[in-house]
């Protein structure tokens, strides 16, 4: 799991110009700090999809709220 | 009354999209509804949730001079333009300089990436890329040799091409422009817009399933001519081009304002602008893409301009027939608009259903949407819109009345520089750069760029969650920009915000981000596009985000023609405040040294192999960057808030000369003509300039053309003239470095260097240098070059 969150925060920091020091795995990720939009969920959905095989595809936003969520959606989806 | 210099008008229309290879063909397929959205045969689609596009079909694209030095957007363009001339019964110019190009595109040459970047890397494959070459290769295709000039802000160029054209037209600087815009279908925005979800796989259906968008190619060209010189030569007048309106969202980089604000008010200024009711529109061919996000907002703005003055005004979207041509999309549809004024005729958006009319009619209410069928309509004036990445609205106003144009009503205002925001490979800020002068600093290197660095996050107060987004161009407009503001004290607020405009001037734009999507997508294929990156590929993203950081809301354009574009866009700027559509502008040369740009170079075989000074007749120069912002002030609005002034922009000229694109030798008299247009435009004489801040990088064949028109222009005098070269420090940056020419000029003319390394050309060519005191510089020529033959010049004074 904690693997996961890695690959996670580090396609945050590589492909969507997160800095890393600001980036916990329980940040919030569409607030005002790190202020993800709409064209970043594609991206995370994207990537979920290629490296996890989970489709992340018109699910909820709660599920995109941090690290953590994210994780955890792949982690009870997963095949 | 619109008076007669003041009146623009349509002589000639052109045009080849999905449903026709000329006006006739396509109109008649407007008339009949037919779609030209098919599967795609020329993108692969593996893995593509969606296939279809609207793609010409046409075997007659090489039939021009040269076809294997142009890239497929430019034989478009030359196609629509070819047939419009002889439309308007014009034919070849001899560069004539009061014939004027301008084009608008999105993608321009991405089919001559694709091809560099997956067949062997050609060195020929690199002059057709830039959206730059496209109005380059009309103007050589026509001889045209006015101000040829290309408008990338993404899927609004097209319209504001047009309105450039009338604006150009009625300060004076031209007689005919062949106006309008062109794209190609490929598989970079084929898969851009894939990874954003904005294609519908079912083909586009705008104001109805609202799904997305579906890609259309071609061009459209409509030439604009000076109503005294249509009646002077008895031309075929189809309509009047009358007002226009050009706004910034200032919101997202990709979606529109939910509110519409932005949007009412491009529509606001451009039936304000043509001095008409707004009940005198009859017919309104919106933006229409078929996204959700975009048609509501359009129609929200539709209504909220409207209203209740002109509740049943006609609408529809043409972009069923054409799909969405991207930067060639306000110029087929202003055809297609012009052609619906002219002949009293309202075209449909289809199919409807009769169940998706009954839901049609919930959202639209008493406004005329047209639907299925075109029908007869009386029309007086009709009104184009479009919107665009980077947050442009824009909107213009055809008619069969003169109205009652409002046009150079500032002309007599003096337009004082008042802020400099420099970014450049010596730092990011104007102290850096007077501090490397004061040093004498030159290039580390043959190939130097400009680095963004969290300090200057901090000092501006950009925050993460906005910088994260940007890529490196629109790190170093948004920085420059930002500057540029913070120089001039000046506090962008909910009541100035559509007081000031931006012009960003680049040679290259996104050319670099269009590479890395490329490259991206030659390894995963078409379905592996990114969202994130996509947006970078516009040229005018640069510009969108200084908007977004800023709150910048007024006039929002991005030139390209070349290095001279850093120039043009202080020239237009001044034209835009002289035209009393701003009081404030913001004007920005940028450009960018990614490793792909300095391998173009070293390809070329203009990139030195080491560090070279101006006038060192070396063979290449050092390949550069930067990105350098200028603000320019209505002076009663500078004064009316105790701005500082560092000096005045009193002039502006442009010369041409064609010569291949790519090319610049054997265009050198065009330097002299510039010259001499900006000193009369300033009301001075050779004899009045001081200095020139010119181009030498250091490569012969540029410097000595520079040498020879200072030679012609100045005489003798030019022995004793210092000729500062900006080049020596930062290398060759393009238009960041015709601003940079342009900033160094007003930190002269005030003071604020005192002094800085000057070159002097002797009566026998030879060239020395030694430094020289700026106290005694009362006027300054500041010159610039773009591949092709074009030439500017602006004139400051203190």
């Amino acid at each position: 799991m904690n693997e996961m969150k890695e690959k996670l925060k580090a396609f945050f920091m590589s492909d969507l110009g997160v800095d890393g020091d600001v980036l916990q795995f329980d940040t919030p990720l569409f607030g005002e700090e790190i202020g993800l939009d709409s064209v970043d969920s594609l991206e995370i959905i994207s990537f979920v999809d290629s490296n996890f095989g989970v489709s992340m595809t018109g699910v909820a936003k709660e599920n995109f709220q941090s690290i953590d969520t994210i994780a955890a959606y792949i982690e009870s989806h997963k095949a | 009354m619109t008076s007669d210099d003041k009146r623009c008008v349509v002589t000639g229309l052109g045009v080849i999209c999905a449903v026709g290879n000329n006006v006739e063909e396509a109109w008649k397929s407007a008339l009949e509804s037919v779609s030209g959205i098919h599967k795609t045969t020329s993108v692969d689609t593996v893995n593509c949730y969606a296939d279809l596009a609207a793609e010409v079909k046409c075997d007659s694209l090489d039939e021009i001079d040269a076809p294997e030095e142009k890239d497929r957007v430019s034989k478009l363009c030359i196609k629509a333009a070819n047939e419009a001339l002889a439309d308007a019964g014009l034919k070849n110019f001899n560069d004539d300089q009061r014939v004027s190009v301008v084009i608008g595109s999105c993608v321009g040459g991405v089919l001559s990436i694709e091809q560099y970047h997956q067949h062997g890397r050609d060195a020929s494959e690199i002059a057709k890329m830039p959206i730059a070459s496209i109005a380059s290769q009309v103007a050589e295709t026509c001889g045209a040799g006015g101000i040829v000039t290309n408008v990338a802000n993404a899927c609004a160029a097209g319209t504001i091409s047009i309105a450039v054209a009338c604006d150009l037209i009625r300060a004076g600087k031209a007689d005919v422009v062949i106006a309008g815009g062109a794209d190609s279908f490929a598989s970079v925005p084929y898969s851009g817009f894939l990874s954003l979800h904005a294609l519908d796989e079912n083909g586009c259906s705008p104001f109805n399933r609202c799904n997305g968008i579906t890609l259309g190619e071609g061009a459209g060209i409509v030439i604009v001519e000076s109503y005294e010189h249509a009646q002077k030569r008895a031309a075929k007048q189809y309509c009047e081009v009358l007002g226009s309106g050009v706004t910034s969202d200032a919101n997202h980089i990709t979606a529109p304002r939910e509110d519409g604000l932005c949007l009412k008010e491009a529509i606001n200024r451009s039936v304000k602008n043509s001095g008409i009711a707004k009940t005198d529109i009859g017919y309104i061919n919106a933006h229409g893409t078929g996204t959700g996000k975009n048609d509501n907002a359009e129609m929200t703005a539709f209504k909220a301009y409207f209203g209740e003055e002109n509740p049943t005004v006609s609408v529809s979207s043409t972009k069923v027939l054409t799909g969405h041509c991207l930067g060639a999309a306000g110029a087929i549809e202003a055809v297609f608009s012009i052609k619906a004024l002219t002949t009293d005729t309202v075209l449909p958006t289809f199919p409807y259903s009769e169940e998706q009319s009954a839901a049609l009619k919930e959202k639209v209410g008493d406004m005329d949407f047209v639907q299925n069928k075109a029908r007869h309509k009386e029309l007086k004036s009709v009104l184009s819109n479009n919107v665009a990445f980077g947050g442009t609205n824009a909107a213009i106003v055809f008619s069969k009345e003169s109205g009652n144009v409002s046009a150079q009503s500032a002309k007599d205002c003096k337009i004082a520089v008042t802020g400099v925001g420099i970014v450049s490979p010596l730092g990011n800020s104007k102290a850096a750069y007077l501090e490397a002068v004061n040093a004498d600093k030159k290039p580390e290197s043959a190939s130097v760029h400009s680095t963004i660095a969290l300090d200057d996050y901090k000092e501006l107060g950009i925050k993460m969650a906005f910088y994260r987004k940007l890529d490196n161009l629109g790190l170093l407009q948004t920085v420059s920009g930002m500057r540029a503001l913070q120089d001039a004290n000046f506090k962008v607020s909910d009541e100035n915000a559509m007081d000031i405009g931006i012009i960003v001037g680049t040679s290259e734009g996104g050319l670099g981000a269009t590479y890395d999507f490329e490259e991206l997508i030659a390894e995963l294929g078409n379905a592996g596009g990114s969202a994130f990156k996509f947006p970078h590929t516009v040229y005018n993203a640069a510009g969108g985000y200084l908007s977004i950081c800023s709150g910048i809301k007024g006039y929002g354009v991005t030139i390209t023609t070349g290095p001279l574009s850093g120039l043009d866009s202080i020239g237009y700027s001044m034209n835009v405040i002289h035209d009393g559509q701003e009081k404030a502008m913001m004007a920005t040369g940028t450009d960018e040294n990614l490793p792909i740009i300095t391998e173009f170079a070293q390809k070329l075989g203009v990139a030195a192999n080491d560090v070279v000074a101006p006038y060192s007749d070396s063979e290449g120069f050092v390949v550069g960057d930067g990105s350098v912002s200028i603000m320019l002030e209505d002076e009663s609005y500078a004064k009316s808030r105790d701005a500082k002034v560092y000096c005045y922009a009193l002039g502006f000229g442009h010369g041409r000369k064609n010569v291949k694109f790519g090319k610049l030798v054997g265009s050198d008299e065009a330097l002299d003509k510039a010259i001499a247009d900006a000193l009369a435009d300033a009301g001075i004489t050779a004899a009045d300039v001081d200095a020139v801040c010119g181009f030498a990088n250091g490569c012969k064949k540029i410097d000595d053309i520079e040498k020879g028109a200072l030679k012609r222009v100045f005489g003798e005098k030019l022995a004793t003239m210092p000729l500062f070269e900006v080049k020596e420090r930062t290398g060759e940056g393009r238009a960041g470095s015709a601003a940079l020419a342009a900033a160094e000029a007003a930190l002269l003319l005030s003071g604020e260097l005192a002094n800085d390394n000057a070159y002097f050309v002797a009566a026998d060519g030879s060239v020395s240098a030694k430094n020289v005191e700026s106290a005694n510089l009362k006027k300054i020529l500041v010159i610039s070059f773009a591949a092709g033959g074009s030439y500017s010049a602006v004139v400051f004074g203190k």
